[in-house]
């Protein structure tokens, strides 16, 4: 008993060490703003993704309902997390630490903008600044837009990125990009972070075994690793890449858990049978009652007459 | 005295001493009047408090999302388990030939019925809105088992009934000739029960296959009715039910407190009725020796179901033994296992333990225990879902039987109570013509060897 005891309070002075220290976000990352201004709708949807990805730990915001886990979650609307600038809380959620998963792939850059939206609203103080547009770099001015394009043997992607201004395109170089397939859960990278080459191109791989809708179809999502640099800026876009994946119902045949008009015959029969059986012999059973009563009768009235005579 | 009285092949005086002496605890008297009304005004207070559960709902009790099954599971489970004496006694026993069974058949009958015909009723107190019970059998699925269950349950209850009905024909119509002082409504029912029996060879004959088809029928039926309701357990993935042995380990358990509740019955009807010269010290003997049987039998599955997953430990199963044996429950799991069955079995090695008045002792203890190992298999594996369940109240974790629920559960008891009373105070306990008939052969036996 002493010795789990013991053990006990050393697990809990190494989880509060853990607490206490401090979760430092890279300078350059703190001063991160979002690329869009929070509004309702916005805010509505962070709601949305919040339920789904950060409730089941960290509860409702304001409700101080987190999980017992050390180190504790913590509420969303407490200082604890508010005093974070929302660079930091951008940079948390993308990267996570030790219990806390990283949700850099698993959603897109403005999800987790949207979600600190959603944070943001239990701030009564907050005044949100938005991020300046980028004129910075090789590219002040233009627009930046990237597209996606299947080759024609279907194994690959090939990604252009290019800068638009006025009438001039001009291909975007050397910049990092991603490639994501949209799951139900997420999204799946897909191959290794790329490099475009000269003419603004990357090429990505695709898996001949990628399971796609009932078409083959499958939504992939494009981006650029530097979002401080190029923004914000994806493309999604529907690719018929994958396997054509017909959906089976569990319950178009006949089994044990589907309802009694589709049940398994074996069961159907044994059980049907079973009570049949038994209850014939009961019937059985009760017509014999019936005889003894008819030999009663007849004995009686034979009785009956012979007192007569 | 009736023509119709003259049984063939039996001597009238000895229907005459037989009948007067089993025949004489049926009649009302004030000590009945005064134990049925009890048992009535207990019924109505407990009914009262059933209706407080009709009204508000199952929150009335101590079930909650975490342990959805409690004392009403766990005593439908009982009920199920004690009506399997009757299936134990008169057929199995009486299957294979053991003659001495004959004047306890009835008295296990009367047990199996009450117990039978209650358990129905205890599900119906576990519904939260009763009035969809017939929804079982309208939109019942074939593959469930709580249907299965329904089903040889209600059938069970039907072939208790027949076979405690049908061997007494004989004795109803003793008894319409020779209780015509008794109340005119109990000798009309006497009358239209006695199927016009007039004591005919044939009429014996046609009984006796009737009676043979029960006895083999019933000995499926109620293998099939423990077994399905080890099932409602068993087939699902939770650890404490998860068990293949679950059937066997149930059945096993039923001979235990259905025996137990038999002994018990047994010792009331001999001290009660003055039955002393039909259920003897050598008919204890013989049940306690059954008893000593049946209850190694369940030691040895119990062995089985505790010792495995007690060896593997495996991360579930060690939360469920760990409560079982050494937490929560430990103190009813260490009396149930010794109170309840192995300190009864070595009492039950000595001769002068199986006597009546020790062993109506250790049958109460037994069948006590048999109650609460119910509730020991039914509710703990519920406290370690395997689902983790979020933010709900600390009171929802841990079952703990209302007030409501407790009285609801005793209503059952009383019901038991009354059908057993009905039973045994309008209708013979002993078999009054086939006592004749048994002790008549032994007669002609022991002729035979002088």
């Amino acid at each position: 008993m002493k010795k789990i005891l013991s053990s006990l309070l050393l697990f809990q002075i190494l989880a509060g060490l853990l607490i206490a220290q401090e979760w430092t976000v890279p300078a350059d990352k703190k001063g991160r703003l979002s690329p869009f201004p929070f509004s309702d709708s916005i805010r509505k949807a962070g709601l949305q993704l919040y339920s789904l990805n950060c409730m089941s730990c960290h509860g409702t915001p304001g409700k101080g309902n987190f999980q017992a886990l050390v180190p504790p979650p913590g509420d969303p609307a407490t200082d604890k997390i508010q005093h974070n600038a929302d660079g930091e809380l951008f940079y948390k959620v993308s990267e996570g630490r030790g219990q806390m998963p990283s949700f850099k792939n698993t959603l897109a850059s403005k999800d987790i903008w949207t979600i600190v939206s959603y944070i943001r609203s239990f701030n009564p103080a907050y005044v949100q600044s938005v991020m300046p547009e980028i004129t910075s770099g090789a590219y002040s001015g233009a627009v930046i837009a990237l597209s996606l394009l299947l080759n024609p043997s279907r194994d690959s992607v090939m990604l252009k990125a290019s800068a638009i201004r006025g009438n001039s395109v001009v291909p975007v170089t050397g910049a990092g990009v991603k490639l994501f397939v949209r799951r139900t859960f997420g999204l799946l990278p897909l191959d290794e972070e790329k490099t475009t080459n000269d003419q603004g191109m990357a090429f990505f791989p695709v898996p001949s075994d990628l399971p796609g809708d009932t078409a083959g179809k499958i939504q992939v999502s494009a981006r650029f690793t530097d979002e401080d640099q190029f923004g914000p800026v994806s493309k999604d876009t529907l690719l018929q890449v994958g396997l054509k994946i017909e959906p089976v119902s569990l319950v178009k045949d006949r089994a044990m858990w589907n309802v009694v008009r589709k049940a398994p015959w074996w069961i159907i029969l044994t059980y049907s049978l079973g009570v049949l059986v038994v209850w014939g012999f009961i019937l059985l059973v009760l017509l014999k009652l019936r005889d003894i009563y008819i030999i009663g009768e007849h004995i009686d009235s034979v009785g009956a007459k012979k007192n007569e005579s | 005295m009736n023509s119709q009285d003259q049984i063939p092949g039996l001597e009238q005086e000895k229907i005459d001493s037989l009948s007067a002496d089993i025949l004489r605890p049926v009649r009302i008297n004030k000590s009945f009047l005064l134990w049925i009304t009890f048992l009535f005004l207990a019924l109505i207070i407990c009914l009262y408090v059933y209706s407080i559960q009709l009204r508000k709902g199952l929150g009335v009790t101590g079930l909650r999302d975490i342990t959805s099954w409690g004392m009403y599971i766990a005593n439908f489970v009982f009920f199920v388990a004690s009506s399997l004496v009757g299936m134990l006694i008169s057929c199995v026993l009486g299957l294979i030939g053991f003659r001495w069974v004959t004047p306890i058949a009835r008295i296990a009958e009367i047990v199996a019925v009450a117990f039978a015909a209650v358990a129905g009723l205890v599900i119906i107190s576990d519904m939260g809105r009763p009035d969809r019970l017939p929804y079982v059998f309208l939109y019942g699925r074939v593959q469930s088992p709580i249907l299965w269950d329904v089903t040889v349950v209600t059938t069970y209850f039907v072939l208790s009934l027949l076979l405690w009905f049908l061997p007494m024909i004989p004795d109803i119509a003793v008894a319409r000739t020779r209780l015509q002082n008794r109340p005119s409504l109990l000798v009309k029912v006497y009358g239209i029960l006695s199927f016009k029996w007039v004591h005919h060879p044939e009429q014996y004959k046609i009984l006796n296959q009737a009676v043979k088809i029960l006895i083999i029928l019933i000995i499926p039926t109620a293998l099939a009715i423990h077994t399905v309701t080890s099932w409602l357990f068993a087939v699902t993935p939770r650890a404490g039910w998860d068990s293949t042995i679950f059937g066997p380990y149930f059945v096993s358990g039923a001979f235990v407190s259905g025996t137990s509740a038999l002994l018990i019955a047994m010792y009331f009807f001999r001290t009660n009725f003055r039955l002393q010269s039909y259920i003897t010290d050598y008919h204890f003997e013989r049940v306690a020796r059954l008893l000593f049987l049946v209850s190694v039998v369940y030691l040895y599955f119990n062995l089985n179901e505790f010792l495995v997953p007690a060896y593997k430990m495996k991360k579930f199963d060690a939360f469920h033994i760990h409560e079982l044996f050494a937490g929560h429950y430990a103190f009813a799991f260490w009396l149930v296992q010794l109170g309840g069955l192995v300190i009864p079995i070595f009492l039950l090695i000595f001769r002068f333990m199986r006597k009546p008045l020790p062993l109506l002792v250790i049958s109460i203890f037994m069948f006590t225990a048999s109650w609460l190992k119910r509730y020991l298999i039914v509710v703990p594996p519920q406290g370690h879902p395997y689902l983790p369940v979020q933010y709900v109240p600390q009171e929802w974790m841990v079952y703990k039987p209302t007030l409501i629920e407790s009285t609801i559960t005793l209503a059952t008891f009383i019901l038991v109570l009354i059908i057993i009373t009905l039973l045994s105070k309008f209708f013979p306990v002993v078999p009054i013509v086939e006592t004749a008939r048994e002790e008549s052969d032994q007669e002609a036996k022991s002729h035979e060897k002088h």
